[in-house]
């Protein structure tokens, strides 16, 4: 059981800088994601400290070991790849031996650690088997238990849910987390998939061109992104541009797009009436009542006519047209009733839109 | 990129091995070979003036015009027959195409000088053909000079643009053709834009090789090409000339065939490296649905392009079986030929077997780690070992010969008379082959592999060792019994090196034919056909897969 | 996949298990000569000695090359079947040896001071297919060569090649008068001439009928026409010239004392005839009754030799190779 520091580490290939200077602290037992868009260095940075992908400059220690010196195949990190890797022309036990194999462990043992490794993936009785044999949920399972039945000090997992259908990998993201919790071992995630990310991660780095934009708990990088790209790609926002015009208390009103909005994000008090922000507001926090009703104490509320509804089963999408025109998303959990479209009143509460200095793009 | 890749202890090593076996039996035997001609015939001061002289001579460039004229020649012809070949194949329903692609690739068994003699027999002035053709009235017939060459060019080697364009009609993505007709595409249309574009890599690759082979060869040209000059034979001639030897003059016309090959070489990677398709296809392409005049016609194609291509086999086991009294063929059956055969014993083809054993062990066990290094770790040092592995595509195995007897005959290492010259030999001149074919197989393994199992604590050379080399078996077995295969039939470097004991059937091929033993040299062939056609016959047991990994 | 492992191990095995074992004396020959005469002797000369042949064959120029390249370390103990010009200019690499026939043969076919000895002669002669070209239509000197009407129809061999071809074409210009004119007549020769590269693709060429005419060596005519070939050898009426081909020992070879044993074996008069009567070659010793030989071939002293200065035409090689290849390249 370790930490990873990984330090102020860069890597380029040819001009075009695939990591910037990542610095990140993953704790003893965490489970912590890289989060990003493709391209946006979150591999290359796991292939570092898998030891696959050199490092231009920074270190990377486990505990107090430094290991971006050492080579790949003795930094005991099990590792769990995109598309599986299982060999071929192993048996499953096969597969999941190899590494103790390597390790010379007796053969006694090897047997019953395969064994035991299957069972925690539920595989039991599997070893005998093909790989071509199995079904992709199977594959990644086994490729689970050969990383973790070497007992590594931490695990790396890259991508690792992506190849498989949607329902099997809400499950398997449940099982990857249940095994990490129980082991209590360090674990290192990548993904592109923002609520994957939330449901497994205890914190998240967000990562956009190489550089690490923002790191927290799910429920941080969600509600209280640190910039326009984290908050627009943590999932459906509003995203607007205006300035500042004047404050009422510790909130600023700001004028955006013909509207005047207000912003209870914390900090805001400081902005300099004039000043140029830009914010974000959830779909989720606006609240959709009948034209004329009154909004709850403290609450901001707008005119707005229902242009589009988009109804997804426990959610509905709502999209909303201002007089100026600008269009806001709302959304709103099960369909509400008398919901049509034309005029309604809009509400929400100021504490809940998230303000980022200068406008966003 | 780096100069050598990072923290790679197994990379660096392989890389430092084959750098220095090729360095010592490649580079260095060449600069003994071709040094004389950058000096003056004091041997002290550089100079142009050798190739100047040389270039200058209306002989010599028409010998490099006619061999660049008659190279271009054979490799458009191999691909106008290889591609449309390669595609009838492919997709439409040919009948019996495993046996057609078997036999597709016999003619690299047939050593190509014996084949051209073959053609001579058929097609010459005195050809059965001929005489055939001339009692129905058609003269003027000639197998000699540049259409001789083209045509039998084109038949020995049109396998080597049609397997590797195969195997790539095969990989194309059926869904790629699919999204093209729905695009509104006609069917012609899609195949010149879009399935086209896809299969030139590996037909560019294929017409490489025959270039190189055509450029390079001098069998053919020896016994075809009469009085037109031809550069390999210039080359031959001048390096071993019994009007004593002219370093100087030969070492520049070695110089200009490498310049010529390497520049080929140059222009297809140049080519290739700005256009990379990959495409995963998931299911072989299915056989085309045509009017069946179209399959009747792609069907006989196929066919008749590969029975055209074993006329000189049926020639040379035909006339195996000829009686012969002396240099004298006579129309009766008989066995004389072998029986002949079987009384001089049978060393050399025990040695031919051997030979070649050895060194398509010798260039899989240097060529796989040398493709391995290529495809899965990129660094100029990666880079330069790729051009040295690719320079004996470039190499006469005439000058190599020669290269390899003034190097190793005395001083340091003395390897002349033995077998391991000749196990050398081959092993520079196949290794080509066995990287490119190392590097075709690697491409289709997921690279992933290999790094889960480093990430499980095997070390990137037992990681090799363990599971890429088993993963590659299949592959490397095909490419290793081809090599086994055109070995056998390896003649220009085995001329210059081997020593009596060590003689070859393709020697003893030679010698028969220049002396007055026809007969005996149709057996001989007849025996190496034999012995060669069982492990081709393997290939395609034992490798549907891998074709691609055949070239 | 494992059984194919275990096979071919088990096949490489005992391939390699065949390596030789050479406790039995031995002699290593580099023969430009082709092989059914080599094997001829070869076998005649194990079982009259048992010492063990081991033949390396190549083109003579190959062969000079390779004993060049391996001046510091011999690998062949005898070269044989070469030109007098080879062996004459290859002096320093052979040792002398004074061979137990020397009293047979004439001075003019040995070296006064023994590094080499003649074996047999090539009278350079025309060949003529008879089914290509009947019998009396044929051309009866050199100088009916040059008439336009044999142009692409004469097979002959690249001087740069074939010694004997080199022989013969200056033996032309010689004949002609070695002038402009002659030089002349000699470009007209090669005009009419398919330049091959190799002397045997010439007589291969008239024997199958590829050429109806070739110029080339006696004993090739004899030994086609002996088993059945259409070919007939016509001695010009003009002169030709006798190409000596020998042997030498070389020096510092592996079996020097094997070597002298056979050189005395191939010019012994029984062995003479055995390999005239199988391979049509006129021995340099005098003494055998060709009249009662098969091929019936005529007596060096019935055929009608011109004159010929080989030493001067062997010093003037590089510049007389030079004309004959521009004369070549001209008339191509």
């Amino acid at each position: 059981m370790t930490a990873i520091r990984i330090d102020g580490v860069a890597r380029a290939f040819g001009a075009v800088a695939a990591v910037r200077g990542v610095t990140l602290d993953i704790r003893d037992g965490e489970f912590f994601t890289l989060l990003g868009p493709s391209g946006c260095g979150k591999t290359t940075l796991l292939r570092m400290v898998a030891g696959f992908c050199d490092l231009d400059s920074g270190t990377i220690h486990f505990g107090e070991r430094r290991i971006d010196t050492v080579p790949p195949h003795k930094r005991n990190a099990g590792m769990v790849f995109q598309n599986y890797a299982i060999f071929p022309n192993l048996t499953v036990n096969g597969n999941v031996a190899y590494g103790l194999k390597a390790r010379g462990i007796v053969p006694d043992q090897i047997d019953d650690r395969a064994a035991k490794a299957l069972k925690l993936v539920h595989l039991d009785g599997y070893g005998a088997r093909w790989p071509h044999q199995l079904s992709g949920g199977q594959l990644q399972r086994v490729a689970l238990a050969r990383c973790l039945v070497i007992e590594p000090e931490v695990i790396l997992l890259d991508e690792p849910l992506s190849n498989l259908d949607a329902k099997l990998r809400v499950e398997m993201r449940g099982e990857i987390r249940q095994l990490q919790k129980r082991l209590g071992i360090t674990a290192l995630y990548v993904t592109h998939d923002q609520e994957e990310a939330m449901a497994i991660s205890d914190r998240i780095a967000v990562m956009n061109a190489g550089s690490v934009e923002q790191i927290g708990q799910p429920v941080d990088i969600y509600q209280r992104p640190a910039t326009p790209f984290v908050a627009r790609f943590m999932g459906t926002t509003n995203l607007l541009s205006g300035s500042v015009i004047r404050h009422e208390g510790d909130r600023a009103v700001v004028r955006a797009g013909g509207h005047d909005f207000l912003v209870g994000a914390p900090g805001i008090a400081e902005a300099e009436p004039g000043k140029a922000i830009g914010f974000s507001l959830r779909p989720e926090a606006l609240t959709i009542t009948a034209p004329g009703a009154k909004p709850p104490p403290g609450w901001a509320s707008l005119e707005a006519r229902v242009v589009r509804i988009e109804f997804l089963g426990a959610l509905t999408r709502i999209e909303l047209a201002l007089d100026s025109g600008l269009v806001l998303h709302a959304a709103a959990v099960d369909m509400p009733r008398a919901l049509a479209e034309g005029p309604v009143a809009l509400s929400y509460d100021p504490a809940r839109v998230t303000a980022f200095p200068g406008p966003c793009d | 990129m780096r100069l050598i890749p990072a923290r790679s202890g197994f990379p660096l090593a392989v890389a430092a091995v084959a750098l220095a076996f090729l360095g010592l039996f490649l580079v260095y035997p060449l600069y003994n070979v071709f040094q004389a001609s950058f000096f003056d015939p004091s041997g002290k001061a550089l100079t142009l003036a050798n190739y100047v002289k040389i270039l200058g001579t209306p002989f010599y460039r028409a010998g490099l015009i006619n061999s660049l004229t008659v190279g271009s020649l054979a490799t458009l012809m191999t691909i106008a027959i290889g591609v449309p070949m390669a595609f009838c194949v492919a997709r439409l329903p040919v009948p019996a195409k495993p046996a057609l692609l078997a036999l597709a690739a016999l003619p690299l068994v047939l050593p190509s000088f014996v084949g051209a003699y073959a053609w001579v027999l058929l097609l010459g002035r005195a050809g059965l053909v001929t005489q055939g053709l001339r009692e129905i009235g058609l003269d003027g017939i000639s197998i000699y000079g540049k259409q001789g060459l083209v045509l039998v060019y084109t038949l020995q080697t049109f396998p080597y643009v049609l397997l590797p364009t195969l195997a790539a009609f095969k990989a194309v993505d059926v869904s790629i053709e699919e999204a093209g007709q729905n695009l509104g595409a006609t069917r012609w249309r899609v195949f010149r834009t879009v399935i086209l574009p896809v299969v030139l890599p590996s037909v560019l690759s294929g017409g490489l090789l025959v270039f190189m082979e055509t450029l390079e060869n001098f069998g053919v040209p020896f016994v075809l090409a009469e009085d037109m000059p031809i550069l390999s034979i210039q080359a031959y001639k001048l390096f071993v000339g019994e009007m004593g030897a002219n370093p100087a003059s030969a070492g520049v016309l070695g110089v200009l065939l490498i310049c010529c090959t390497t520049a080929a070489l140059l222009l297809q990677r140049y080519y290739l490296s700005k256009r990379r398709f990959a495409t995963g296809a998931r299911s072989v392409p299915p056989e085309l649905v045509v009017a069946p005049w179209l399959r009747r016609l792609g069907a006989c194609f196929a066919w008749g392009v590969v029975l055209l291509a074993l006329v000189p086999f049926a020639a040379v086991v035909a006339i195996s079986f000829l009686k012969f009294r002396g240099p004298v063929m006579h129309l009766e059956p008989s066995i004389g030929n072998f029986v002949l055969l079987w009384q001089r014993g049978e060393r050399p083809l025990v040695n031919t077997l051997m030979l070649a054993t050895g060194a398509a062990a010798g260039a899989t066990l240097l060529g796989v780690p040398i493709g391995y290094v290529l495809t899965r770790y990129r660094s100029r040092l990666a880079d330069l070992l790729d051009v040295v592995a690719m320079a004996p595509f470039a190499v006469a195995g005439t000058v190599l010969g020669i290269g390899l007897v003034i190097s190793f005959n005395s001083g340091f290492l003395i390897l002349t008379g033995g077998w391991l010259i000749l196990v050398l030999a081959y092993m520079i001149r196949k290794l080509p082959f066995n990287v490119r074919a190392s590097a075709a197989i690697l491409h289709q393994i997921d690279p992933s592999l290999e790094e889960a199992s480093i990430n499980l604590g095997v070390s990137p050379a037992r990681t090799f060792f363990q599971l890429t080399v088993p993963l590659m078996a299949g592959g490397v077995i095909g490419g290793t019994i081809l090599t086994w295969v055109t070995i056998t039939s390896e003649l220009s470097a085995t001329v210059v090196l081997y020593s009596g004991q060590w003689s070859t059937m393709t020697v003893e091929m030679f010698r028969a034919l220049e002396g007055t033993g026809a007969g005996t040299a149709a057996a001989t062939a007849t025996v190496l056909i034999l012995a060669t056609i069982l492990p081709l016959a393997l290939i395609y047991r034992v490798l549907k897969r891998h074709e691609v990994a055949l070239l | 996949m494992k059984f194919m492992g275990f096979r071919c191990a088990t096949v490489i095995a005992a391939l390699f298990a065949v390596s030789p074992a050479l406790a039995q004396k031995q002699v290593v020959v580099y023969s430009a000569n082709e092989n059914t005469l080599d094997s001829l002797v070869y076998e005649a000369f194990e079982k009259a000695t048992s010492i063990k042949v081991n033949g390396v064959s190549g083109g003579s120029g190959v062969l000079v090359k390779r004993i060049q390249t391996e001046k510091d370390r011999p690998g062949g103990d005898i070269i044989w079947g070469v030109s007098r010009s080879l062996l004459e200019s290859n002096k320093e690499f052979f040792t002398p040896y004074k061979s137990k026939n020397v009293g047979a043969i004439p001075a003019e076919f040995r070296d006064p001071n023994d590094l080499w000895i003649g074996n047999n002669l090539h009278m350079l002669v025309i060949l003529q297919n008879t089914k290509a070209l009947p019998e009396g239509q044929g051309p009866k000197s050199w100088n009916d060569l040059l008439d336009p009407k044999w142009k692409g129809k004469i097979a002959f061999t690249d001087p740069a090649n074939s010694g004997s071809a080199y022989t013969n074409a200056t033996l032309l210009a010689q004949m002609w008068g070695n002038n402009d004119a002659a030089w002349k007549k000699v470009e007209q020769f090669f005009a009419n001439t398919k330049v091959l590269n190799r002397s045997s693709l010439v007589f291969q060429g008239v024997g199958n009928g590829e050429y109806p005419l070739g110029v080339s060596l006696e004993y090739a005519g004899y030994l086609w026409a002996s088993n059945g070939a259409p070919v007939k050898v016509i001695y010009p009426s003009d002169g030709t010239a006798a190409q000596m081909e020998g042997c030498a020992i070389i020096k510092g070879g592996p079996n020097t004392e094997s070597a002298k044993a056979f050189v005395d074996f191939i010019n012994q008069k029984d062995t003479r005839e055995l390999i005239l009567s199988k391979t049509f070659r006129r021995p340099t010793r005098q003494d055998l009754d060709l009249s009662k030989l098969p091929g019936n071939m005529p007596a060096l002293a019935a055929i009608k030799i011109a004159p010929y200065d080989e030493a001067a035409w062997t010093k003037a090689r590089p510049e007389t190779m030079q004309k004959l290849q521009d004369i070549i390249a001209k008339t191509r």
